[in-house]
This record gives structure tokens, C-alpha cells and sequence, in this order.
């Protein structure tokens, strides 16, 4: 690769005009006449060998030469002349942009945010890479591309300027990836990375480095420039609570642990104050102070009677880089009992269930208090076949999935259980060995266990011919399948059987928070179960607005939460529900930061730049002061050639 | 001391007070080279005049009036007295006045010059001619011997009515002086000495007609230190030719370097024939030049 280039070699044409400069030249050359008395000594000292040198050769048509300078120096100007530099081609540049939440750290105090300070970097390099074409790549949770390939330096900093922070882990490997979707519709021989470093599963090296690995093969050559970090950091990295077990469900009060966990910076003694606030008031208020790298969870005991909404801050006693995950939210809910629907002729599922204090089965005899919304769902249908049966969790008993009754199949048969899965929620602790089964799921021709992952599908356990327990989650939802009529089968008779109900119900427990809740991270908020087919207003901190629409099932899901603080969530105006989401994510509070990055193929791997890279560097500005400087000595020596004219 | 158009001046070219001074001065040629023409340069024996050179015997025919009585009382031998000669010396003036001469008070200070030196001449009891030479195939214009004070009006209007013009070299102007002058004495030769030309030449047919060369080369300000920048088309003002010059500038010294070695030309001809050979700048005072130049040269006394 030669060190310079042009970027409009077209323009070499105009060297042709060098022909017409020349010939007018000797055309229009035109000496003022000045007479002397005799030219006896003029004609001797030109005839002077001295005289005929090169060098007075060349001086004898110094204006020409310096007339060919300024058009050669225009020409080169016009094909836009650059020299190459590290930072890749001026045809194709890629920059990635890390806008994850360490990037609104302060270094020092009082200084500039790593994203003031990624900005600044990164208008020189369109500066530098100018007028080569480049697209901007925001990396956050995701990957957005802010704009197409171009040169049109508003639109880039137009772009640049709306780049904001967002308050989520940062994900690098989107970005990569979304760098090689580009790759393979344009020419791409290097990508630009402006990070602080902070990226998820950083690992340390033998040599001390940190070093983050990504599951992507680069096509092109990652440049990745570094920003210099040196922050001090506190924060909170997990918000959860658990109900006491002692606790019923008929209590008044419900008791509850509060785990507030807070990391501090790796290199650095933190120090301040945890502060619990409950509905508003401050329920609990520690002092806390961390070695380098330590973590520490504070505990908190409280009791409520209702919905209710705790609050962690955290106030630092010294300098706080980041400030973003100093603050974390928990929604802890209203006790109740688990709402189970379970199919009349399930008979010894209702019996079993009969054990929990805190469920209420239906159908009961009461048919008038039967709520739209169940926890789980006990059923022989499925919910095609049923969409009416709204559950969280569904157990469906002897039905198959319709998208899989081309996989598998049932016929009457004696089957075996071969193996499940011991740690799935569903059968842990539960022996299936010896279970004799009647109906006999069998599989299709060539259909692997693949085909059932690729349909979405988990399977659970295995029979001789086929799956007989498959799992299915999706955003909200659980659904567990047993492709066999357990009534058909000796299971209820087994100890197992009320094991699987107990784990059911755990499942369950779980799904609706009513045993243990966690502190909502940013990023997307969690579904959440409201009415049917209504449009909401999700309200987000920074005075954004986005409507939503809950489907036939009720779910308001994929809300976007980027930022942390209050979400509110409302319906024509009256609010419906409040979530608030916080970082908590240990590696962001970190704000640890990388030295290398190592895709797939190891020998690619990519050290940081502290430095500022060398970037395409065009010179067309040179050429033109060139030439404007040589126009300014082709006037002078014009000027200067005023004779003084003697007698 | 520039030309003078006052009417109690004698002539515009010189003023009276330097004509007062010119006249106590006389020319000093290296040998007298004079004529039989009876003047002031003494000649050898035989001569009329009243300074006494030898004796010499009686022969018949002799006039009786130059025998010494005295030694022939004493001796009864007639003995005639010899004196010495005093023959007179010829001047002659040669005024370059081609184009060259235009230039720059060249031709005015040549005029002056030329007066100046008439006036010392016919003061000292020569016979002066001048020559004012301008375009080659034309006849010079020539102010006729004469000596004494009574010609040095006919000198001065001579002069003062000289006009410049024409292409005619130097050498070809000493061919046409010497087509008309005769006798022996100096050539004053006052001319910018500019021509492509050798002088041999013209010097020989100087030398070998009888006249010690006294030349005198007037040069201006522009010809001896030329301060001319840029690029330049000459011309040549006496025949129209052109030459184009690049950054003239640069070859001020190559040109100071053929200058010097044109007046070193001029200068061993005129030696080699014991000749004299002076430059002046057209812009030196003529008191300086006249009064202490020339005398310091010796050229004037």
C-alpha cells in the first residue's frame, strides 16, 4: 500500500492545461525595453560561460516556473491528494461510538464526561477522515446505526450532537456485528471503536491486561481508540427482596428482606451512605465503606401492607464518578394468594393443590368472584385452543403444541420415561424412573431434538419414542407440556407427583413476585399484565413519551427503559402503574475498562489506543496555500522587475 | 561646474573662472612630437631662436649675421653661432559624438573636456584642431588648426555648436580625423570607448601619423555600476539591436568584471604606445576632474 493517494484521480486532465500556460507564455512574454548606450558589454556578459550555467538557465524563465508551480499545485489541490494513515482507508469508515452507561463517568472532578470527551475525539476524526465517507454506530444495550456512509460533515455532527448516554450495559458485540452487516454491502477495511473500555466479562490476562472477548470474526481491522479513565466509582449493582417465609397469606403486614448490593471501584477506597426509602420516607440509612474491588450487600428488614415502592441511593462521602448507578428502584407487591385455574376433570391436580394455603383453585363453587387473569393454569387445552384462559405460568396436561403436531405425535402404546432433566424448575426432585405411561408420544421421521429447540421449545424429559415434557417461555409467559394424560399414567401415584405441583407453584410464586422481587435494570422493562387490547402511555424520565398497545393476551411488553428513574405507565391520562429501573450492572459500576479485544480468531486480537490515531490526512489544504503563497512570490518578483530607468 | 548660459561668460561650457585657471596650466606629453614649423618646443640646433646651442665653423653661404665677431677678433676665424630650434605642436581633439554619447551628460562633459583641453593647448602656443565625429559615412566636423589666444573663441563656438547622433565607432572616427589632420603633437581622444572593435587599430594609425594617444574615456553612472533588476530587453541605442537579459540583477558582477577589462583594453593599447588613458564618470565634478584629476595623472601642469 503506497503511503498517499487521490481521491479524484479524474481530475489529471487538467495537467493538460500546462500545453496552453507554456505556449502563452512564450506568446505574451513581453520585457520592458530599456536602451542603453552600447550593448558591447551586455553582448560580452551574456556570452559569459558563467551566464549559460543550468542554473541561470532555469532563472532565465523564473516567472514560467513559478506560473507551472501554482497550476501544478491547483491540479494535484483538485484530485484531492491524501496520505494514508492508520486509521484505514478515507473510502469507508465505520466508528463506533460506546454511549453505554460508564460513558457518562467523570474522571475528574469537575471535568468532562467520557462521552464530551468521545465526542470531542471523534469530530477530529471526521475532521481527519473527511472527505472519505463514514457512519456513525451508537453501541449501548444494542447497536443503532446514527447514520449512512457519508461525507456530509452536518449530518455527522448532527448525529454526533443527538448522541446521549444511555444508562444500560454496554454491548459490544452488536456493534461489531452490525459493523460486519455493513462489510458486506460496502468496502470495509477498518472499523474505529471509541470506548472507555468498559465492556461486559472483562477477564485479566497473565500479564495483568483486561481483556474482553467477542463471539464475532472481524473482516476488517479494528482500530480501537481508548479513552484515558481514571474514575472512582460507588455503586449500586442489585436491588432485590424476599418475603419471609414465616409470612401468610392472610397476614395483614407482609414482611420483607431488602438486599441492596454496592460495588465499589477496583483500584479505590470508597466510602458513604446507603439510604432505604420506602413510599417516599426513609425506612434504613447505613454507612458503607469498600476496600479496592470489594462488594458488599446490606440487608434491610421491613414490612408492608400494600403495593409498595423502595428507593436505594447511595451518597457518596468523596468524589463519585458515575452517578447514574447511585440510584436503584423496587416495586414490592401486594400480598395475595396465587390465583390457580385447574381443569374439573384434573382431579388429582386439584386435590394435590389442596395442601397450599395461599392458593385458590378454580373453578369453584363460588363462580361469581373468578378473575380474568390467572397465576397458573391447569388445563388439557392449549392456549390456541383456549385463549380465553389467561395464565401466567400454564401446565398444559396431554395436549401437543399445534406448531408441533408435525414433529410428534401421540398413539396408546406403553412408554418409559429414559431421562429428564434433573435441574429444570419444573422436575427437580421429581423421580420419573418407573413410570409407566399409556399414551405414547412418538416423533416423526428425522426430527431431532433440534427441530424442537428451533420451534422454541425445551425438551424436559424424553420417552422411548419421543419428548414427553416440553417448556416454552416467552416474555411473560411459561408453558410447560406434558405430550401425556398423566391419568393415563401411574405418576399421580408416585411421591413425585405432588412435587411437580409444588414446583409448579414455585414457578409460579416466582413469576408473580409474590416471593422474591428484583430491582428493575434499564434496558426493557419487565411485561407486565394489564388490560386487553388497550393503548398506554409510557412516560420516561427526560419528559419522553412512547405509546403502547397491550395485545389479546393482555401483555405490555418490549418497553423500552434506557434511562434510570421513574417510568410511569397511563391510561388516558390517568397513571396505572409506576416502574422505576437503575443500572445495576457490576461491570458498569466498574468502570473497568479493557486493554485488548479478542474476537473469535485469537490472532486478531486488538490492543486500546490511548493515543490518537493516525487517520487519511488530505492535502489539498497544503497544496492550496502552495499555490497561494507561490502566486504571492510570482507578484512580488513581477513587481520587483520595475526598472530604474537612469539619464 | 555645469554649463553656463550667462552672457558675462566667455562660453557655456566652461565658466571664466576655470578658463582663468586653464590658462596657467599646459599639456605634458610623455615625448614632443613636434613639427618645422617654428613654435614653442624646442627642436635641436639650428634653430632662430634666441637660446644658445654651439658653435660651428664658417662655411660660405653662411648668413654673415650669425658669425660671433667676438671669437672672430680673437681667433681671426670665422665661427658661426647655432641656437636652438623651437618648433610647434600639433593637438588634435577627437570628440566621439555617436548615440552612445547621449547618454546620461556623457556628451556635455565630453564637450567640456574637449574645450578645456583646447584652451590649455592654445594657451601653450600649439596648433589645435578638433574633430567631432557622430554617424559613420559622414564627414567629421572639423574645426580647422589654429593657434593662440585669437582662436579660442573659433574653439569655443566649435564646440558649443557640436551636436550628438549617429552610429559612428571610435575606430572608424580616428580613420576620418587622421583622413584630414596633419602634423605631429597629441590626439586627445574623448569617447566612452564602447565598441566591439579592437582598438590596435585606430591607435596604431595614431601612433604611426605622429600623435601620442591621450584617451579619455567619459562613462555614465548606469555604465559603471548598472542597477538594473528583472528581466530586460536591451536595446542598443546606436544601432537599434536588442538583447534579452533574466534577472539582470544577478549578473552585476560578471559585467563590473567585463567593464574593468574593457578600460584595461583601452588602457594597454594606449600605454603600449606611449599613451595615456584615463575613465571618468560623466557625473564627476569637472573642477575635481580639470584641477586635480588631470594634474594628479599629469596630463595637465
Amino acid at each position: 500500500m503506497s503511503w498517499t493517494g487521490f481521491l479524484s484521480p479524474s481530475w489529471a486532465w487538467l495537467f493538460l492545461l500546462v500545453i496552453p500556460l507554456v505556449i502563452v507564455y512564450f506568446l505574451k512574454l513581453k520585457r520592458p525595453r530599456f536602451e542603453i548606450p552600447s550593448l558591447v558589454l551586455w553582448h560580452s556578459v551574456i556570452n559569459d560561460q558563467r551566464v549559460n550555467s543550468p542554473f541561470q538557465r532555469f532563472r532565465k524563465h523564473l516567472l514560467l516556473w513559478l506560473q507551472l508551480a501554482i497550476l501544478l499545485s491547483l491540479i494535484v489541490a483538485a484530485m484531492q491528494p491524501f496520505l494514508r494513515g492508520g486509521a484505514g482507508s478515507s473510502d469507508n469508515l465505520p466508528i463506533l461510538v460506546d454511549c453505554s452507561a460508564s460513558m457518562s463517568a467523570i474522571d475528574t472532578r469537575g471535568g468532562a464526561t467520557r462521552m464530551e470527551r468521545a465526542k470531542e475525539r471523534i469530530t477530529e476524526l471526521i475532521d481527519e477522515a473527511l472527505p472519505g465517507r463514514i457512519c456513525l454506530i451508537a453501541v449501548g444495550a444494542g447497536a443503532r446505526q446514527l447514520t449512512e456512509f457519508t461525507n456530509n460533515k452536518r449530518i455527522l455532527t448532527e448525529a454526533l450532537d443527538t448522541l446521549t448516554v444511555r444508562d444500560v450495559p454496554g454491548n459490544l458485540v452488536d456493534g461489531l456485528r452490525m459493523a460486519q452487516a455493513l462489510a458486506r454491502r460496502e468496502t470495509i477495511s477498518t472499523v474505529t471503536l471509541v470506548s472507555d473500555g468498559n465492556f461486559p466479562d472483562l477477564q485479566d490476562t497473565a500479564g495483568g491486561q483486561k481483556i474482553a472477548r467477542v463471539d464475532v470474526e472481524l473482516p476488517f481491522k479494528l482500530q480501537f481508540e481508548k479513552l484515558e479513565t481514571d474514575a472512582v466509582n460507588m455503586g449500586i449493582t442489585a436491588f432485590n427482596a424476599r418475603r419471609q417465609s414465616a409470612a401468610g397469606a392472610a397476614d395483614s403486614l407482609t414482611p420483607w428482606d431488602v438486599f441492596v448490593r454496592i460495588n465499589g471501584s477496583p483500584d479505590d477506597v470508597t466510602s458513604g451512605e446507603v439510604l432505604l426509602e420506602q413510599d417516599g420516607q426513609e425506612v434504613g440509612r447505613q454507612p458503607i465503606a469498600l476496600e479496592a474491588g470489594q462488594s458488599k450487600r446490606l440487608v434491610y428488614s421491613l414490612q408492608t401492607s400494600g403495593v409498595s415502592r423502595l428507593a436505594a441511593r447511595i451518597v457518596s462521602d468523596g468524589f463519585d464518578g458515575l452517578s447514574s448507578d447511585n440510584t436503584a428502584y423496587l416495586e414490592l407487591p401486594v400480598s395475595r394468594s396465587l390465583l390457580v385455574w385447574c381443569d374439573a376433570d384434573l382431579q388429582s391436580y386439584r386435590h394435590a393443590l389442596q395442601v397450599f394455603p395461599d392458593v385458590t383453585v378454580y373453578p369453584s363453587d363460588d363462580a361469581s368472584g373468578q378473575p380474568d387473569v390467572f397465576d397458573l393454569a391447569i388445563t388439557e387445552t392449549t392456549r390456541k385452543a383456549n385463549p380465553n384462559l389467561q395464565a401466567s405460568v400454564r401446565l398444559v396436561i396431554g395436549a401437543i403444541p399445534e406448531d408441533l403436531a408435525e414433529l410428534v405425535t401421540t398413539r396408546s402404546g406403553n412408554s418409559l420415561v429414559v431421562d429428564w432433566n434433573r435441574s429444570s424448575l419444573l422436575l427437580q426432585h421429581v423421580n420419573l424412573d418407573s413410570i409407566e405411561i399409556a399414551d405414547e408420544p412418538v416423533r416423526g421421521d428425522d426430527v431431532l431434538d433440534q427441530h424442537f429447540r428451533e420451534a422454541g421449545y425445551e425438551i424436559l424429559a424424553t420417552g422411548r419414542s419421543g419428548p414427553l415434557v416440553l417448556a416454552r417461555h416467552t416474555p411473560g409467559r411459561q408453558t410447560f407440556y406434558l405430550l401425556f394424560h398423566t391419568d393415563r399414567s401411574t405418576l399421580p401415584y408416585r411421591v413425585g407427583f405432588p412435587v411437580l405441583i409444588k414446583n409448579a407453584i414455585d414457578i409460579t410464586r416466582h413469576a408473580a413476585g409474590l416471593a422474591e422481587v428484583g430491582g428493575q435494570p434499564t434496558r426493557v422493562l419487565a411485561p407486565r399484565m394489564l388490560d386487553r387490547n388497550t393503548t398506554y402511555t409510557v412516560s420516561a424520565p427526560g419528559s419522553t413519551t412512547q405509546t403502547f398497545r397491550t395485545g389479546p393476551d393482555g401483555l405490555l411488553s418490549g418497553v423500552p427503559a434506557p434511562r434510570v428513574g421513574i417510568y410511569r405507565i397511563s391510561e388516558d391520562g390517568s397513571e396505572v402503574a409506576r416502574v422505576g429501573a437503575g443500572v445495576l450492572d457490576a461491570g458498569e459500576s466498574s468502570l473497568a475498562s479493557a486493554d485488548l479485544i479478542e474476537p473469535r480468531d485469537e490472532e486478531l486480537r486488538v490492543s486500546a489506543s490511548t493515543t490518537q490515531i493516525d487517520t487519511d490526512r488530505p492535502l489539498w489544504p497544503t497544496l492550496a496555500w502552495i499555490a497561494f503563497i507561490v502566486l504571492l512570490v510570482e507578484w512580488w518578483y513581477f513587481q520587483k522587475k520595475t526598472v530604474r530607468v537612469s539619464g | 561646474m555645469n554649463t553656463t548660459s550667462s552672457t558675462n561668460q566667455l562660453t557655456t561650457l566652461l565658466d571664466n573662472q576655470a578658463l582663468t585657471r586653464l590658462e596657467r596650466l599646459r599639456l605634458q606629453p610623455n615625448r614632443r612630437k613636434t613639427n618645422r614649423t617654428q613654435g614653442e618646443h624646442a627642436s635641436g640646433k639650428g634653430g632662430s631662436s634666441t637660446e644658445f646651442a654651439d658653435y660651428r665653423n664658417y662655411v660660405p653661404g653662411d648668413d654673415v649675421r650669425f658669425v660671433d665677431w667676438n671669437i672672430f677678433a680673437r681667433l681671426n676665424r670665422p665661427y658661426m653661432k647655432l641656437y636652438q630650434y623651437e618648433e610647434v605642436m600639433h593637438v588634435a581633439i577627437l570628440v566621439d559624438a555617436s548615440n552612445s554619447m547621449k547618454f546620461e551628460n556623457k556628451f556635455e562633459r565630453a564637450r567640456q573636456l574637449a574645450a578645456a583641453m583646447g584652451v590649455t593647448a592654445l594657451m601653450g602656443v600649439e596648433r589645435v584642431s578638433a574633430y567631432v565625429v557622430g554617424a559613420s559615412g559622414e564627414p567629421p566636423r572639423v574645426m580647422p588648426p589654429g593657434s593662440g589666444r585669437a582662436s579660442m573663441r573659433r574653439l569655443f563656438d566649435f564646440f558649443e555648436r557640436a551636436e550628438c547622433g549617429g552610429d559612428a565607432p571610435i575606430d572608424g572616427a580616428v580613420e576620418a580625423m587622421l583622413r584630414r589632420h596633419r602634423g605631429k603633437g597629441m590626439a586627445i581622444v574623448i569617447s566612452d570607448f564602447l565598441t566591439p572593435a579592437s582598438l590596435a587599430r585606430p591607435f596604431n594609425l595614431l601612433y604611426s601619423a605622429g600623435l601620442e594617444i591621450f584617451a579619455l574615456q567619459v562613462l555614465g553612472p548606469t555604465e559603471i555600476d548598472p542597477e538594473l533588476t528583472g528581466d530586460l530587453r536591451l536595446v542598443d541605442s546606436e544601432n537599434g539591436t536588442t538583447v534579452d537579459v533574466s534577472s539582470i540583477d544577478e549578473l552585476h558582477g560578471i559585467y563590473h568584471e567585463h567593464r574593468e577589462q574593457l578600460q584595461e583594453h583601452v588602457r594597454r593599447q594606449s600605454r603600449t604606445r606611449n599613451g595615456r588613458f584615463l575613465s571618468i564618470s560623466s557625473e564627476a565634478p569637472l573642477d575635481w576632474v580639470l584641477f586635480d584629476l588631470l594634474q594628479r595623472q599629469g596630463w595637465l601642469k
